[in-house]
């Protein structure tokens, strides 16, 4: 296989590649910049709940509008997002339940509901379980791909407009409280946008990978940088490239095109935490090694 | 009148099913009821260390991770071999934990984040996988797919043993070394100075996480197994603060959950098993939420109430 044939061949054949890298790519970007928030704030794992908890949303708005309409879908799964954050908040400030349990009941129980929901009363509409659990970058449809692409740059321009009050909210709350900064409605702008990022990326990556979105570029970023503005530049270069080589792997090996992309943002991850120039776990081991043969040899030497 | 008569019709039909699964007139239903008690049961006892330990959500992230060992299993045995398919799974899941252990002590981590990565990165390997075998496969392998949402109803009498051998093996193994438990649990540090070896006994609780999570994939399927760790464990939280009725108590509520869980699903056309029994022990959380001895809502209401009063007086 020539070069030409593996990198450029992919993008001639018909639109769908350059439709899936679309996509893949404006799913990506969103959820890494928000990542980066709910990282710094430790609410990594609510994303996990965010992710599964659009699956009910969707589903309730289906049974009540009875269409697929985009702007409903957004709004309900938005609407359960906020319900599904603001019950784990109440159950994880009472005694007696474990901030991470309260995740882990909250987002079960509301799956669950929109799985059976799923599964009784909505058999002919166009929702496959398959298809909400694993997405299909491939083979997305023009609404969805219209609604990421009015989606992902409103996301990304709240965040610029919300920057500073962001910033000072994840890196000090009392301070920012102390401010006088909208400290509650800032969190909550946050869940809303990660509901509404996932559930404009449901079609194109599902709901299970979209928490790999979210989390992986926030942690790899967070190994490499040390301020905001360039955690997040990393974030989404990490996003995009494991959009691309995750493309070309899926399509050079018919393979799921979601799967490889969180593949290849795992290995990235992987990369990061061993090899990093300062933080890296390899490059640490290195360093202390050294320094001990050089204070062996002065200690010899003396 | 009709709408009357076929509502009378179709309940009659829902009590003739019920009738069907009490008199377990079918091997099938006694096979999966007895499954999801004994899961439900497994789960809860075990879920009870998870929470305490606050590691609630490794048992999520250790459920997403089983599909790629199981996917694995496949590709290698070419087939639905049971003991082939349970291996990988338990490798898979067991490497998850340990792997979140890993990355929550590198220099710049967090162990909330570790959980995430681990359970992505699996479940998206898994799916990887899972394509290759769509496309590769000449078997059938529908039954790697009634792993995700789980599927009582099919379960094998292999698989029945698997569940059986687990539940009393682990369920014996708590009982024996609850001590050692007991006092690692509370405060691991104490438990090391008196000698006990804390670290196996971690090691000892990952590995046995990843047994119970195996054996329960078959009946409440990778993405609500996390549930039922969490949730029965709890809801017995509420309900006393002395570990071994806590450890009875989620036990108990999770076998009445699987229960509860496999008639609905009997009952109901196109209902999955593990999602109803994950809405049964919800509610019996928010029921100990509500009325639990410890912390309860009703209690803490009506103690302020009293204590409101008696200022007055």
């Amino acid at each position: 296989m020539s070069p030409h044939e593996l990198f450029i061949e992919p993008w001639t054949i018909g639109a769908w590649m350059w439709r899936g890298t679309l996509a893949a790519s404006l799913a990506a970007v969103p959820c890494a910049v928000l990542g980066v928030f709910l990282y710094l704030r430790r609410l990594s794992l609510i994303a996990d709940a965010l992710t599964h908890v659009a699956l009910p949303g969707i589903v309730a708005v289906f049974l009540m509008t009875g269409s697929m309409e985009p702007l409903p879908m957004l709004l309900g799964a938005a609407a359960v997002g906020a319900l599904a954050s603001y019950a784990i908040e109440n159950l994880a400030s009472r005694d007696g339940v474990r901030s991470d349990a309260a995740i882990g009941i909250v987002f079960t129980a509301l799956f669950a509901v929109g799985v059976i929901l799923l599964s009784t009363s909505v058999q002919n509409a166009h929702i496959d379980t398959q298809c909400v659990l694993f997405g299909d970058v491939l083979g997305i449809s023009d609404e969805s791909l219209l609604l990421l692409g009015v989606v992902a740059p409103l996301v990304c321009l709240c965040v610029a407009l919300g920057w500073r009050w962001l910033g000072l909210v994840s890196f000090d709350p009392g301070l920012a409280v102390n401010l006088g900064l909208p400290v509650a409605f800032v969190h909550y702008a946050l869940m809303g946008g990660v509901s509404v990022a996932t559930v404009a990326s449901f079609e194109a990556i599902g709901a299970i990978l979209a928490i790999a979105f979210i989390i992986v570029p926030a942690a790899t970023a967070h190994i490499l940088a040390d301020r905001l503005h360039v955690m997040v530049g990393i974030a989404v270069a990490h996003a995009l490239t494991s959009v691309l080589v995750g493309m070309y792997t899926a399509v050079w090996f018919d393979l799921s095109a979601s799967g490889c992309i969180v593949c290849v943002g795992g290995a990235l991850y992987a990369a990061a935490f061993l090899f990093a120039p300062r933080h890296g776990v390899m490059t640490t081991a290195l360093r202390r090694s050294a320094r001990r043969r050089v204070a062996s040899r002065i200690s010899r030497v003396a | 009148m009709y709408p009357l008569i076929a509502a009378a019709s179709g309940s009659s039909v829902l009590v003739a099913r019920a009738l069907e699964f009490f008199t377990f007139k079918y091997d099938f239903a006694r096979d999966a009821l007895i499954a999801s008690i004994l899961v439900g049961a497994l789960c809860g006892v075990v879920g009870v260390f998870l929470v305490l330990r606050g590691l609630s959500l490794l048992g999520d992230a250790a459920g997403h991770a089983t599909l790629p060992g199981l996917a694995v299993a496949f590709i290698l045995t070419g087939g639905l071999a049971a003991p082939a398919l349970l291996l990988g799974a338990l490798t898979s899941a067991f490497l998850a934990s340990v792997t979140v252990g890993v990355l929550s002590r590198g220099a710049r981590s967090r162990p909330d984040a570790s959980i995430g990565i681990v359970l992505s990165v699996f479940f998206g390997a898994g799916t990887v996988l899972l394509t290759y075998i769509q496309r590769t496969a000449t078997t059938s392998y529908a039954g790697l797919d009634s792993m995700l949402l789980g599927n009582v109803a099919g379960i094998s009498s292999g698989q029945l043993l698997s569940i059986v051998v687990a539940a009393i093996v682990l369920i014996g193994g708590v009982a024996l070394t609850y001590r050692h438990l007991l006092v690692s649990t509370f405060d691991s540090v104490f438990a090391a100075s008196i000698g006990v070896r804390t670290r196996l006994i971690h090691y000892a609780l990952l590995a046995t996480l990843s047994v119970t999570i195996v054996v329960s994939v078959q009946a409440v399927g990778v993405v609500l197994v996390s549930a039922m760790l969490i949730t029965p464990a709890s809801a017995a939280l509420f309900l006393s603060s002395r570990l071994e009725r806590v450890l009875a108590f989620a036990g108990l509520i999770g076998a009445v959950s699987g229960a509860l869980g496999a008639f609905v699903s009997y009952l109901g056309e196109g209902v999955a098993t593990g999602p109803a029994i994950v809405l049964a022990a919800s509610s019996f959380f928010l029921v100990c939420m509500i009325f639990g001895p410890r912390n309860g809502l009703a209690r803490r209401w009506f103690n302020q109430r009293s204590r409101s009063t008696r200022q007055e007086a």
